[in-house]
């Protein structure tokens, strides 16, 4: 059976993380992905690692694979007057329309939803920036991931209570955000389907994040509370629910065996001092939480992690490694399920990259395939989907737009 | 968008959010619980830090706009009930414990229906019997082994976060199969690992090792350049602040200008100040400049981040084109203006007579707008009006399954 999307077209004129993640799960759902990108003005997320073999160079990024695979690629200079009407006749063909500029530059360029909408009326665009497309601060402020988690609250709540926060690891907001982005795309093209009608579609990057730490926010809301960083992984109100350190460096194992039925499962399995009469009970253990959190640690910390996870599995503990890319490129469950592809590029060669995070049982999503190299398809897309003749083509290219 | 679309959602931690997505885009969302109520009721915190059915704000917060319904699903009486349910509705959600399984199973559905299953790993696979919550989930995908200082253990999210990355890709997933059955009638079954779900946030953790590279490690309190400790979040006047120093064409001036303003302020030399900090990566590898001058960039910082408040910090961000941004508080969030101003915010009812502002429209769309319509349901609240309404029991029907226990 076709991809649920096959046939649905998507032009996206984004950058970085947030809006290429959303393209690529539109691509891996069997739509037409074109990627806009000049090699003036290239995607930065090819400037950002992992490189094949650590070598850097534009074609080598595998974050960029990673965001950008099964897509197609056109280099054109929409800064121009012929770029923009490329730009322009590409919004016809398109079902989809995905940018993430600072708030404003769309507008200068004459490239904005009111623009795109006088040639396609059934359009869904839509928009992703820091802030959002409204609002006083919102004209010209750009941002990345890092300022998203910030300004989310996430930040400020994870981290030691000796310390400055840490926050969450990487542009966590980039993560984040493509989901709502997406869901909002496909109802769009649901109601589309039996209405005809288009949309708008805007999405701020920091309230995206607040979507995930809406507890916290109520907490505070509620409450009037304002939720701190604990400085333990775990939750203070189950124990034992935390890491443990392992033989190794910088090994550890996530055990949760605050359930009452998985304790008894981890202290007939463990044994020892766990016996102890005063971990029996809910509140003895959090009485005596740091002894007990001792004592786990000085079971496990001559122990290999792999080995404590397959032991506490088979007594039906919930246990697991705190996974490094290492434990996750060799995991028998993402193995099984082929979540990680090898890509065969023509400038690099082979390397991994991930597949799609769900999947469906009839309509199956597209195999995933590798990212378009700058401007791989201008000349494909020009002429077979926009119709131009070949001596237009070449003039657009002498005249420096294809580029 | 989804007014014609109706879901069932067993209710579980996992699927909260998924109901939820689908709810706010105008899909009729039903919770089915059992009579005891959903686990995702005992999750903290909880109103007034006083623990109940109906005070779990975590609940609250996943929940507004479905209505709830209580059923034994394990019963003869509860299972007959879903099947019937289910020829009116269009999507089921459940989310299935390791090893478990789904009270779904024994129900045929219509071959219209789409089934969305969250599982905590692949639902067919070497972990599928896996013992699993949140937190071990997590553990697994890759992210918190990034998240923290590496001289201290791992550290997580304080708000479970497997729950909303299975969530938001569960509703992503609903949506493609509808798109699917939108063209050619058909449901069918769509499946979410929790794990896989979670692997967003660790931003290609599972891909370094692949393409020949050393894994990355912990270091994001502080990256160290050339054996400087470079921070990302300095202590400010009246908490924290993320301040990004970044190098080369691009990222280099945004330091540039970060570096003048400090120096206008008097807490950095000139000197440091003109710096080109665009090429100072690789006038460092030609010994063009040292590592001292990196550390009196870090140095000026702090002692400029000392001196201004969170709001002085994100003005001067603006105006001069810094990546710094406050660290917000959740009280932040509540009062800050861009998000007030918007129309983030719309009002949600906790309680008899206690109303809070809540964070509810994730996307703002030209003629849409997700609104809070109801807030989250009481335990059974609407189940005699669906079982009267969607399948024509009698009150005294109703009232039996009641007293039996069923409901």
């Amino acid at each position: 059976m076709a991809a649920p999307l096959e046939g649905v077209h998507v032009l996206d004129l984004s950058w970085v993380m947030v809006g290429p993640a959303s393209g690529r799960y539109l691509a891996d759902m069997g739509a037409d992905v074109i990627k806009v990108e000049s090699s003036k003005r290239i995607d930065p997320v090819r400037t950002l690692g992992p490189f094949k073999d650590g070598k850097t160079g534009p074609e080598r990024s595998l974050s960029y694979h990673n965001l950008n695979a099964g897509k197609r690629c056109i280099a054109i200079d929409i800064r121009r007057p012929e770029g923009r009407e490329i730009v322009l006749r590409l919004t016809q063909w398109a079902d989809v329309v995905l940018e993430s500029f600072t708030p404003g530059v769309l507008e200068t360029l004459h490239l904005a939803y009111s623009d795109l909408k006088l040639r396609n009326d059934r359009i869904i665009m839509a928009s992703t920036s820091l802030l959002g497309q409204t609002g006083p601060y919102a004209k010209g402020t750009s941002g990345v991931g890092t300022m998203g988690a910030a300004m989310s609250g996430a930040t400020y709540q994870i981290g030691w209570t000796d310390r400055e926060p840490t926050g969450p690891w990487g542009p966590w907001t980039d993560a984040v955000t493509p989901r709502f982005i997406v869901a909002s795309i496909l109802a769009a093209l649901h109601r589309r389907s039996h209405t005809g009608m288009g949309c708008y579609i805007d999405v701020a990057q920091a309230e995206a994040g607040i979507q995930f730490m809406m507890p916290a926010y109520y907490e505070y809301a509620a409450n009037g509370t304002i939720p701190e960083r604990r400085g333990i992984a775990g939750s203070p109100l189950q124990a034992p629910q935390g890491v443990y350190p392992c033989s190794g460096e910088d090994r550890w194992i996530a055990i949760d065996a605050s359930d009452p039925g998985h304790w008894e499962a981890f202290r007939a399995s463990i044994g020892g001092e766990l016996r102890d009469a005063k971990f029996d009970t809910i509140i003895g253990r959090l009485r005596h939480r740091a002894e007990l959190e001792e004592t786990i640690a000085g079971w496990t910390h001559e122990q290999e992690v792999e080995a404590i996870e397959r032991r506490l599995q088979a007594a039906g503990v919930p246990a697991h490694v705190v996974s490094r890319g290492g434990d996750l490129v060799r995991d028998a469950d993402l193995l099984e399920a082929g979540h990680l592809h090898k890509i065969n590029d023509p400038v690099f060669g082979e390397a991994d990259i991930e597949g799609p995070r769900f999947s469906l049982a009839r309509t199956r999503l597209h195999p995933t395939r590798r990212g378009p190299r700058i401007g791989e398809h201008t000349k494909e897309v020009l002429a077979a989907v926009l119709g131009m003749p070949e001596t237009e083509i070449a003039q657009l290219g002498e005249s420096g737009v294809l580029a | 968008m989804l007014d014609d679309v109706r879901v069932l959602e067993i209710s579980a931690p996992a699927t909260m959010l998924a109901g939820r997505m689908l709810a706010d885009l105008g899909a009729d969302v039903i919770v089915v619980e059992p009579p005891a109520g959903s686990p995702g009721r005992r999750l903290a915190p909880f109103l007034g830090d006083i623990p109940g059915i109906e005070r779990s704000l975590t609940w609250q917060a996943l929940n507004c706009n479905k209505r709830g319904v209580t059923l034994d699903l394990s019963s003869p009486d509860g299972k007959g009930l879903m099947r019937d349910l289910a020829t009116r509705f269009d999507v089921v959600i459940e989310a299935v414990g390791g090893g478990k399984e789904s009270l779904l199973d024994s129900i045929e559905f219509s071959p219209r229906m789409i089934r969305c299953t969250v599982t905590p790993f692949v639902r067919i696979g070497p972990k599928s019997e896996y013992a699993a919550t949140d937190f071990t989930v997590m553990a697994a995908s890759g992210a918190p082994a990034m998240t923290g200082d590496l001289d201290r253990p791992p550290l997580f999210f304080p708000v479970p976060q497997g729950m909303m990355e299975a969530g938001a890709d569960a509703a992503i997933a609903t949506l493609a199969a509808l798109i699917a059955r939108d063209r050619d009638g058909l449901g069918q079954r769509a499946d979410v690992s929790a794990r896989i779900a979670a692997m967003m946030s660790a931003f290609g953790q599972a891909i370094v090792p692949g393409s020949g590279n050393p894994e990355a490690k912990r270091t994001q309190g502080a990256m160290v350049i050339a054996g400087v400790q470079v921070p990302s979040v300095y202590e400010c006047a009246d908490g924290f602040a993320l301040i990004t120093i970044g190098f080369g064409p691009v990222f280099g001036q945004m330091t540039q200008r970060l570096a003048k303003w400090a120096a206008e302020e008097g807490r950095m030399d000139q000197r440091i100040a003109e710096i080109s900090w665009s090429s100072f990566i690789s006038d460092l590898t030609a010994r063009k400049a040292s590592p001292p001058d990196l550390q009196a960039l870090v140095d000026g910082l702090k002692s400029l981040a000392r001196s201004k408040s969170k709001a002085e910090i994100a003005e001067a961000s603006r105006r001069l084109g810094l990546l710094a941004s406050p660290v917000m508080n959740m009280k932040d969030v509540a009062d800050y203006v861009q998000y007030r101003e918007r129309g983030l915010f719309t009002r949600v009812s906790l309680e008899a007579g206690r109303e809070i502002d809540a964070p509810a429209r994730f996307a703002q769309f030209s003629n849409y707008s997700i609104e809070v319509k109801r807030p989250a349901p009481k335990l059974s609240e609407h189940t005699a009006e669906i079982l009267e309404a969607e399948l024509g029991l009698s009150k005294a029907e109703i009232q039996a399954l009641f007293v039996a226990g069923e409901i």
